[in-house]
């Protein structure tokens, strides 16, 4: 069966249905990923988290007291009465997040009377929209998710595919958008007229242009080893090229591994994430850029914080971990996994996504902030001149090849 | 064409790391400091004057609230000055308790200390697992006199009620725990890279300096000096007691935090040797019903958690309450080597070295 052409009418259509598929898929998951941060910090750290909304939920709150009637009540009451944290108790609080955006939403927003009005109301827009664009470019699924069956009004016998957009310079379109980010938090902070919020503004600018160099140097990896820029030839490819010899593959695994690494490190410090979140440290400038932000100005600048940890976590697992694929890495060429295992699936690359989302918080309830200088130190000397080496070994493999 | 200009921010006294009301003026050169001038008063309630007009029994309770998270360390300077002033001898099983709950006190105050120093340069879970170890401390206290933080816990000539039954039990469940709640600690910090980097070499004071401005305390160990009253001025039933007083060369954030550590393992011991050798017998010296005092001045120190925290009294004859009363308070002569500890170095070295510095408000200010 030859694919269909789709009218220009169907393709808006199916368009806008897939963007509304992707956006809802983000904005679910960035509230979800705010309760999430509350839930797992809160058992690194041998409490509970949010508990209040919903407490009741699943007899959780009756556990305290171990005489609970409901199950999953009573584990929790044995989990107490063994001295341990319930873990049964992840439900309660889980409406919170609701309770969270409606917060934001009704709360004041303030305008400081020294502020450039203009700048400061657009920046934070400026930010959320850069990093949910990001997701134009992405890739979910390599293929159709599902076709409309034949029936279906208008779109009958289209599929619906698991990206947005199949660009041929993917790769491109992401970084540079995700880069228009960092304006946002600079003029934010800058519009902002203030003292905290320009220290701020100033430590991130520096750290973010520092390490998008990094950034896109260990990305360049990929590319090179693929030489392609688009999103899902590249995470297919990465994940099941066959390698031409042994050695050719050794390499190309060690390469992608500490690739991964080096990427994600970057990539903690473009999201502004602990250990690298420096432009916010609330103990040294109160709340960095956004101090002067209220309401649902300051969550704009809170979800594009998230979205964009969701942009590099997805990047990370797609080039990296094999995307679509089960085994990270390019195993997935040595090892041929037949059957349901062996296909590109939407489940795998979620799977990843939300673990490297869960490496995020985990990594935010174990280690300090770096310093200003230090964190300079760590991109200027350490992580370019990996990427560097990373970047001629990939070429040498790619010459092999 | 271009000019630079000094950027003065002022950090607090409404500030997540300034431990209170602490002000502390800085002139930014970039992120360097130029300058950095603390500012303090925010938290004066003239407790020195207000015990002036306490009788020596009731002066106590404003104790409490200098170093409000190392008040039974003050509870035993005023009680054992105040015990100096009239020449009064406390029985030896009290001696023992006081060194026992000092010495609790000492980890509580050293707890508080590395949870939020540790906030401070971002590594919040150490918070919470030691305040886990000191709500277990304060619920001792608690059993102990009624109260968590204001325990104002002796009384001059001993102490108002012998330990309640469970109160060892108690002590020695935590005492059995409490090493691998350090080792604990020191598995996310020691040896942290970031933690390292972060406090190796930062906020020095050499031992010259440290003397030199009058800091004590850990501050000062750290810096290469063994002075520590429990050994240079026994108190208490301190010179019974077998520990090492922790001391480091170094003199920078990382030397501090070591000794601090290393001090609550000491604690540690010394509750343990109380526990074991507690003797039998009274709590309580005989005393007149009012305490009269002759025309008399003593300086009675103690080795508080900061540092030598130092009560004066003055009695004039027939006085029931001092004449004058001067509290050396560790944390405000300590913060005198903030600048000098923070100049030419960046903007989150002071987060830093206030942390390391250990100062509460409540004692700086009085």
């Amino acid at each position: 069966m030859t694919p269909m052409t789709p009218t220009l009418t169907q393709y808006l259509v199916i368009s806008l249905l897939q963007i509304i598929v992707v956006m809802g898929f983000v904005m679910t998951l960035v509230p979800l990923l705010t309760f999430a941060e509350r839930k797992v910090i809160a058992y690194v750290q041998v409490r509970l988290g949010a508990t209040r909304v919903a407490g009741g939920l699943w007899g959780a709150q009756r556990g305290r007291t171990h005489k609970s009637r409901t199950f999953t009540g009573g584990l929790n009451g044995l989990m107490w009465y063994l001295g341990r944290v319930p873990v049964f108790s992840i439900l309660r609080g889980l409406p919170m997040f609701i309770a969270d955006a409606l917060k934001l939403l009704t709360k004041e927003d303030i305008v400081p009377v020294e502020a450039d009005k203009a700048v400061f109301v657009l920046s934070p827009a400026l930010a959320m929209v850069a990093a949910f664009t990001v997701f134009a470019a992405i890739s979910f699924a390599p293929g159709a998710l599902f076709h409309f069956p034949a029936n279906f009004p208008l779109l009958g016998g289209l599929p619906f595919n698991g990206f947005l957009t199949d660009l041929n310079v993917g790769l491109l379109f992401i970084l540079g958008v995700a880069s228009v980010g960092v304006y946002g938090i600079v003029l934010g902070a800058w519009a902002s007229n203030s003292k905290y919020p320009l220290l701020g503004g100033l430590r991130s600018a520096a750290q973010i242009v520092s390490y998008e160099v990094p950034l896109t140097l260990s990305l360049l990896v990929p590319v090179v080893l693929t030489g392609s820029l688009n999103f899902n030839e590249m995470s297919t490819r990465m994940a099941t090229d066959v390698p031409v010899n042994a050695v050719v593959g050794i390499f190309r695994t060690l390469l992608m591994f500490v690739g991964f690494f080096v990427y994600t490190t970057c990539g903690f410090a473009e999201t502004n994430r602990t250990p690298f979140d420096l432009a916010e440290a609330e103990n040294e400038l109160v709340a960095g850029f956004h101090t002067e932000y209220s309401g649902m100005k300051f969550s704009f600048y809170f979800l594009a914080e998230y979205a964009s940890m969701i942009t590099v976590s997805a990047l990370a697992a797609a080039f990296f971990l094999g995307g679509h694929y089960l085994l990270p890495f390019g195993l997935q060429g040595f090892l041929h996994i037949g059957g349901w295992w062996g296909g590109p699936h939407i489940i795998f690359f979620l799977l990843k996504i939300f673990f490297l989302l869960f490496v995020f918080l985990w990594v935010r309830a174990t280690v300090p902030r770096y310093r200003y200088d230090q964190l300079m130190n760590v991109g200027w000397k350490f992580l370019i001149p990996y990427t560097l080496v990373m970047f001629v070994i990939a070429a040498l493999l790619r010459y092999a090849a | 064409m271009f000019k630079t200009e000094e950027m003065e921010i002022n950090l607090g006294p409404q500030h997540p790391s300034t431990h209170g009301v602490l002000r502390v003026k800085l002139h930014l050169d970039g992120e360097t400091i130029v300058r950095c001038t603390p500012m303090i008063g925010y938290l004066h309630r003239g407790v020195e004057k207000i015990c002036e007009n306490k009788t020596f029994f009731q002066g106590q309770v404003w104790t409490d609230r200098t170093d409000y998270v190392a008040s039974v360390s003050n509870n035993l300077g005023w009680a054992e000055g105040v015990e100096k002033l009239f020449g009064i001898t406390v029985p030896r099983r009290a001696h023992y308790i006081r060194t026992m709950l000092t010495e609790l006190n000492r980890i509580t105050s050293h707890l508080l200390w590395l949870g939020t120093h540790a906030l401070d340069i971002g590594a919040m879970t150490v918070f919470l697992y030691a305040f886990r170890e000191r709500e277990e401390i304060l619920s001792m206290f608690e059993a102990f006199c009624g109260a968590r933080l204001t325990t104002t816990a002796f009384r001059i000539g001993g102490l108002r009620e012998d330990i309640p039954p469970g109160f060892e039990k108690q002590v020695r469940a935590f005492q059995a725990r409490f090493l691998d709640c350090l080792d604990e600690y020191e598995i996310l910090l020691t040896e942290n890279r970031i933690w390292k980097k972060r406090t190796v070499g930062v906020a020095l004071l050499n031992a010259e300096d440290a003397i030199a401005l009058g800091v004590t305390g850990p501050v000062l160990r750290a810096a290469g000096s063994t002075y520590d009253i429990r050994k240079a001025f026994p108190y208490a039933a301190y010179a019974e007691m077998d520990f090492q007083v922790a001391t480091k060369n170094e003199g920078d954030t990382y030397a501090r935090y070591l000794v601090r550590l290393e001090e609550m393992r000491q604690a540690h011991r010394i509750i343990n040797q109380c526990l074991d050798g507690l003797p039998e017998g009274p709590v309580m010296a005989k005393l007149p019903k009012v305490l009269k005092s002759e025309v008399n001045e003593i300086y009675h120190a103690i080795e508080a958690p900061k540092g030598e925290l130092g009560y004066y009294f003055i009695g004039e004859k027939g006085g029931v309450n001092p004449y004058r009363m001067h509290i050396r308070a560790p944390s405000f002569i300590n913060l005198q080597a903030l600048s000098k500890m923070v100049e030419g170095r960046l903007l989150a070295d002071v987060i830093a070295a206030i942390g390391t510095l250990d100062v509460v408000l409540g004692e700086v200010d009085r």
